[in-house]
């Protein structure tokens, strides 16, 4: 077997790995929500904010790149261990009570595809723009692509805000097992920080969930328009 | 008292099973758990019948032989305590109790509520010797241990390889188990020689008897019946991850010096 194979064969390695591809995965979720509030500061902010990433072509393509890179990684590690984790149990219990194990540390590996679902239908939708664009030609009074108005149309819609609320629901369940797991897979553990750290979960899934959804429900409540 | 009972019937390992409900009357609440089954299978031998195969050895809970998902629940629904130690008094009158064995890939079944648990064995194995002079013993102080960290390390070593976490958790995994025994002796100097191989051999065992990886639900420490905390788990990916970083100092491909395998 190659080095690599016997590396990840432990699931413990898998684990550091795979929750290392997780925690930059929830930097770029934290950074990408604060971005995108720059919608309340108008349109000329946000298009603003946009062009001068797209004015970088390579910083921006190696972010995408890199981003892409450690999704690939972080979906499949863990998307192997849970296969390995459903063979492991093969015969299920008739009766079945959890004391103790939360429903979002339950459901990892569902949230986690859903969350790979929507993501690639958000990147179809608002960054490539494949569905439903707007009318116009996409662009602002400066010739700037005009995310403002994206971001207006996509959510006057209930059918988009729906599907956005959905998933950040499912974004949500996820963060708040992910983050506080983290610390117990590096083996950090702490008599008296403890519960600090199972606050981190939803503390984090919490202020990344209602940024996101204060942009949802400015636009569909009408504070946000062209 | 008067309860129904769904048992899981299994012949053999490689038979299909299923459950088969049986009532049991005339129970004291004063009996344990396994007396309830011991005055079931008495009934069952009068009558002629094969009785319910299930394992027990001490029934004071020390020696992990007990194992039974009593309603879902590993040991069933007291926490800290075995089967053994469970009583019937803990459950209503005329209650419907189902009992199942502890299913894991790494657990099959041998018959009825009986499963192999000699993985778990395994793995101590992998997990090889510590360094301990012959000869005379030692004077008592000559070896300085702190009380916190005997203490701590005592907390690791209640650990009674009855594999209630294995039972309890979604994946299955053995992760409590190898944590309790890889901390109790990483924190002693008796265990500090060998320390670096150790954790590293034995959570390969781990891995090759099929358990699955930690989620870090910790529905293991809700079902431990020694409280074994979940906080061993932190320090045995503390451990895993010093262990990389240092590498071992002994070849890994040098003969087995006793025989041991890893
Ligand atoms: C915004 C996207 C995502 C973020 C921020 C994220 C973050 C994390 C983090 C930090 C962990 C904790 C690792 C640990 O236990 O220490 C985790 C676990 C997990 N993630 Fe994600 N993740 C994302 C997307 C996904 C996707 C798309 C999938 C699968 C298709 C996925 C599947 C899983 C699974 C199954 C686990 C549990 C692993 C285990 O405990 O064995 N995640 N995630
Ligand atoms: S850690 Fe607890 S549940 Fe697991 S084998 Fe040891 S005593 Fe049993
Ligand atoms: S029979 Fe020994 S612990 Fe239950």
């Amino acid at each position: 077997m190659s080095r690599v194979k016997v590396f990840f064969n432990s699931s413990v390695n898998s684990k550091i790995v795979a929750s290392l591809a997780g925690l930059g995965l929830v930097g770029f979720v934290i950074f990408h929500m604060l971005g995108n509030l720059q919608v309340f500061e108008g349109s000329d902010a946000i298009n603003g904010y946009a062009s001068i990433l797209r004015d970088m072509p390579i910083l921006l393509w190696t972010a995408r790149v890199g981003l892409l890179a450690v999704a690939g990684v972080h979906v499949g590690l863990t998307l192997r261990l849970a296969l390995r984790n459903r063979q492991a149990r093969s015969v299920a219990y008739a009766a079945r009570r959890y004391r103790f194990a939360s429903v979002a540390s339950r459901t990892m590996a569902l949230t986690g595809s859903l969350l790979l679902m929507f993501i690639i239908f958000h990147l179809l939708h608002l960054t490539a723009g494949v569905i439903d664009p707007p009318a116009l030609d996409g662009l602002d009074a400066q010739g700037r692509i005009d995310v403002y108005g994206k971001i207006v149309h996509a959510f006057s819609n209930p059918l988009y805000v729906g599907i956005y609320v959905a998933g950040q629901l499912v974004l949500g369940l996820h963060l708040s097992h992910a983050v506080s797991s983290v610390f117990q897979t590096w083996g950090i553990e702490h008599a008296a920080l403890d519960h600090l750290f199972k606050l981190a979960g939803p503390g984090v899934a919490l202020f990344v969930v209602l940024g996101n959804l204060a942009i949802i429900f400015a636009v569909f409540l009408g504070l946000l328009r062209t | 008292m008067k309860f129904t009972l769904r048992i899981w019937r299994q012949g053999g390992p490689n038979e299909r099973g299923g459950f088969v409900t049986y009532l049991a009357d005339e129970v004291s609440p004063d009996m344990s758990f396994l007396e309830m089954l011991d005055a079931l299978n008495q009934r069952l031998i009068a009558a002629g019948e094969e009785p319910v195969a299930f394992e027990h050895d001490c029934r004071e809970g020390i020696c992990g032989s007990c194992s039974l998902v009593i309603d879902g629940v590993p040991h069933g629904p007291d926490r800290g305590v075995t089967t053994c130690q469970l009583y019937m008094r803990r459950f209503a009158d005329e209650k419907t109790i189902t009992i199942e064995p502890w299913r894991a890939k790494a657990f099959p079944i041998i018959k009825d509520l009986v499963v192999d648990r000699r993985a778990l064995d395994r793995i101590m194995q992998a997990g090889g010797y510590i360094s301990v002079n012959t000869g005379g013993a030692v004077d008592g102080n000559t070896l300085l241990i702190g009380k916190d960290e005997a203490e701590t390390a005592m907390d690791a070593a209640s650990c009674i390889g009855c594999g209630a976490c294995v039972a309890a958790c979604k994946n299955a995994s053995a992760m409590l188990f190898v944590a309790a025994k890889v901390s109790h002796l990483a924190m002693l100097p008796q265990g500090k020689p060998e320390r670096t191989r150790r954790v590293m051999a034995m959570v390969q065992a781990m891995e090759r008897e099929g358990f699955g990886s930690c989620g870090n639900q910790y529905e293991c420490e809700a079902v431990c019946p020694k409280h074994v905390s979940v906080r061993f788990i932190a320090m045995l990916n503390r451990e895993y991850l010093r262990s990389g970083i240092l590498g071992t100092k002994i070849p890994a491909r040098s003969d087995p010096p006793h025989g041991e395998s890893y």
